[in-house]
């Protein structure tokens, strides 16, 4: 989370050149950065400056466009919630992407109308998520064909996307019934007790399961104390000085 | 309008005084731009002509464009400033002129981007309403005129010959900037064309809708009293909203508040210096931060000077209110400001004339992204003010009394929290930042149960003391 937007870690040197140089807008890049992208999908790692910078090739040259690539970076975008990257990825897409297919329906020739169909759907997905309306996640992920076509070239996405409800969830919670948990993880029997235990290190106890404290569920009351600086009172003491009594 | 001037003699004055002067010498500027080419006519021009000629054409691309401006207009002009900016950057070596002022620079590199955004802005425009078949043709004829490639590559190579990165990276570091200017950068005229490029960009990538973009362009540059662009009014202005507006974008909002603080403040103490007619152009712009403060303070209450707080209750104080309120009641008010407020937003490629339905407005587009994130958030207010009641409040009872499933609550929880924390600058560049948690209320949920907590804040001693010790001295 915390570092800098515009570094990721495992980013190859020569992605890098490109992205401080003006070969950032070289229709040539794209290749490379699309190379990337499905490096990202494989490995499991992600470079949201990267992925911004291929869709803005994109966005200055339409007919270099590849659907699939698109989609790919949102479903990547949707694995580091709750972060403004799919929202970033969003606004560098054709203004048209989002607009209710009842208007688009009317061109069939129109070629993109499956990619705006595609992203309208993650759209959808990403604001779930964002709401933190995970079971309703899980279940619209289940209820359509479209999706499990998206998120096939994702390697790891539904294990990724449940670290990261985990983390928010940790963030709030002590201790929740383990139904509500199952719900929101989109998991159960062995298989959520294995997550639970082995990757997110929390203790099952009967109906329950506790999540150690830590800095974010403590919410201890504080209060915000001065922090008394021998500075602050330099004047007073020079006055002393120089105005013996 | 183009923003504002800031040359000594406004753009309207010269017109009033030699009207006839000013149009002889547009028309003659105008036939000698057609031959193209500048590097041809050198030979039939006299040095003294030539000067004259340039000095007129360095005045000229500082010149506002009235914004009805036929097509043609608009292509004229953006001939002439590939024509000029060649000569500025692909004569041999540095060319030898003196900026007709200090303010001519920003007011070219301003014009230049305001004409390219109402002129994007236009040629979707009339592909949007399809009806007009005779712009319609012309402008499917020119794709490539006013391209965000030229555009962009302008600014790039105004950037690049000036080496002003490097001389601001050395700045920065407490080294002489002028070892590392080179032949071009040594020049004012590059110099600052240059540094106002680097200003030009970050508002080129926002009006894209690149915001992260947009505030790296200012890694090199630091925001302070004493950056160069703070000597130039409508330039420290204009740095202030985008990187503000970029801010916002990128849901920090308080770092997007400092920004529209500092900035108003500034204007708030400054307003009686400024000449009147600068000063009503900058009004526009400077309402327009109010509501960006406005949508920006509803995300992240947060206690703002005493001089914004004001004039924001003046200027919006029903709307606040009902911004902080939250709900769904508060959805056309994000809207509306964020309408008024918004940069001119352009879609960098030619529209597709032949399916006038696919032109959206980009500023929909935005719109529409930027509104699925307030209704995330829109009941983090109502939560909050009633948690802030209670040390421990069961979470179906709360549920009861906001008249929603326990399990939208639970919900509605998470997100306050995740939003609550922010990443927020301490320093380097504009990007970098350490996540805060912001707000004076903290819960944690044990089950059904939820724990609440308030950061106090206590006394402060140290000024009390201070005080009074002042008074027995």
């Amino acid at each position: 989370m915390v570092g800098a937007f515009d570094h990721a870690p495992g980013r190859p040197e020569h992605i890098d050149s490109i992205l401080n140089g003006l070969d950032r807008y070289n229709p040539e890049s794209t290749a490379i950065f699309q190379e990337y992208v499905v490096q990202q999908c494989d490995e499991k790692f992600y470079d949201c400056y990267a992925n911004l910078a291929l869709l803005k090739l994109y966005q200055f040259n339409p007919p270099l466009t590849k659907d699939e690539t698109i989609t790919n970076i949102l479903v990547k975008s949707l694995t580091v919630f709750p972060g403004p990257d799919f929202s970033l990825a969003l606004h560098l897409l054709p203004p048209h992407i989002l607009t209710p297919a009842s208007t688009s329906s009317a061109l069939p020739a129109a070629g993109d109308a499956p990619l705006s169909e595609a992203v309208q759907k993650l759209n959808v997905l990403n604001n779930l998520l964002a709401q933190a309306s995970y079971a309703s996640f899980w279940s619209t992920l289940d209820s359509d064909d479209l999706y499990a076509d998206l998120i096939a070239d994702v390697s790891g996405f539904e294990e990724l996307i449940r670290v990261r409800i985990a983390l928010t969830i940790s963030q709030t919670v002590r201790e929740i019934q383990r139904p509500v948990l199952e719900s929101w993880l989109g998991m159960q029997g062995d298989a959520f007790t294995k997550f639970i235990n082995g990757v997110c290190g929390w203790e099952v106890d009967g109906s329950v399961v506790k999540i150690p404290l830590n800095k974010e569920n403590e919410a201890k009351s504080t209060i915000v104390q001065e922090n008394p600086k021998i500075e602050q009172f330099s004047r007073v003491i020079r006055r002393a000085y120089e105005q013996p009594a | 309008m183009s923003a504002f001037q800031n040359g000594a003699a406004p753009a309207r004055a010269i017109d009033d005084n030699s009207d006839v002067e000013e149009e002889a010498l547009a028309a003659d500027y105008r036939e000698q731009v057609q031959y193209e080419g500048m590097d041809d006519m050198e030979p039939t021009m006299s040095m003294a002509q030539q000067t004259d000629d340039i000095q007129s054409r360095l005045a000229a691309a500082a010149q506002p464009l009235d914004f009805t401006a036929p097509l043609e207009v608009k292509f004229t002009s953006y001939d002439n400033y590939c024509s000029l900016f060649h000569f500025i950057l692909n004569s041999e070596g540095p060319v030898d002129l003196e900026p007709p002022s200090y303010y001519w620079a920003w007011d070219v590199i301003d014009e230049f981007i305001y004409q390219f955004n109402s002129f994007c802005s236009y040629r979707n425009r009339v592909a949007r309403q399809g009806n007009n078949e005779e712009e319609i043709a012309i402008l499917r004829e020119a794709p490539n005129t006013w391209g965000c490639y030229s555009v962009l590559n302008v600014l790039y190579s105004l950037i690049q010959r000036s080496q002003i990165n490097e001389q601001l990276a050395a700045m920065k570091r407490n080294e002489e900037p002028m070892a590392v200017a080179g032949d071009y950068g040594s020049k004012p005229l590059y110099r600052m064309l240059g540094y106002f490029s680097i200003i030009g960009l970050l508002r080129v990538h926002c009006l894209l809708g690149d915001f992260s973009l947009a505030l790296k362009t200012l890694d090199d540059i630091e925001l302070n009293k004493k950056a160069m662009f703070a000597r130039v009014m409508a330039a420290h202005f204009t740095t202030y909203y985008y990187v503000g507006f970029s801010y916002m974008m990128m849901r920090r909002y308080a770092d997007a508040i400092r920004m529209f603080s500092h900035i108003l403040i500034y204007v708030s103490r400054t307003k009686n210096f400024q000449k009147n007619a600068q000063y009503d152009s900058i009004s526009k712009k400077n309402d327009q931060m109010y509501a960006l403060i406005a949508i920006c303070v509803a995300f992240h209450p947060t206690r703002l000077d005493d001089t914004i707080h004001t004039a924001l209750r003046e200027k919006y104080g029903d709307q606040l209110l009902k911004l902080q309120r939250g709900g769904p009641e508060s959805l056309p008010i994000f809207e509306e400001l964020f309408r008024s407020a918004c940069p001119k937003f352009i879609s960098p490629t030619p529209p597709d004339f032949d399916n006038p339905e696919l032109n959206v407005d980009p500023l929909e587009h935005h719109l529409s992204i930027f509104m699925d994130e307030v209704k995330t958030n829109m009941w983090s207010a109502t939560v909050k003010s009633y948690l802030r009641l209670y040390t421990t409040m069961d979470l179906k009872k709360l549920a009861g009394f906001l008249e929603v499933e326990p399990e939208k609550l639970r919900g509605w929880l998470l997100v306050n929290k995740q939003r609550s924390r922010q990443i927020r600058w301490t320093d380097n560049g504009l990007l970098d930042g350490e996540i805060a948690s912001s707000g004076d209320l903290d819960y944690a949920m044990q089950s059904d149960l939820i724990h609440i907590s308030e950061a106090k804040v206590g006394r402060k001693l140290v000024d009390w003391y201070l005080r009074n010790l002042a008074r027995t001295y």
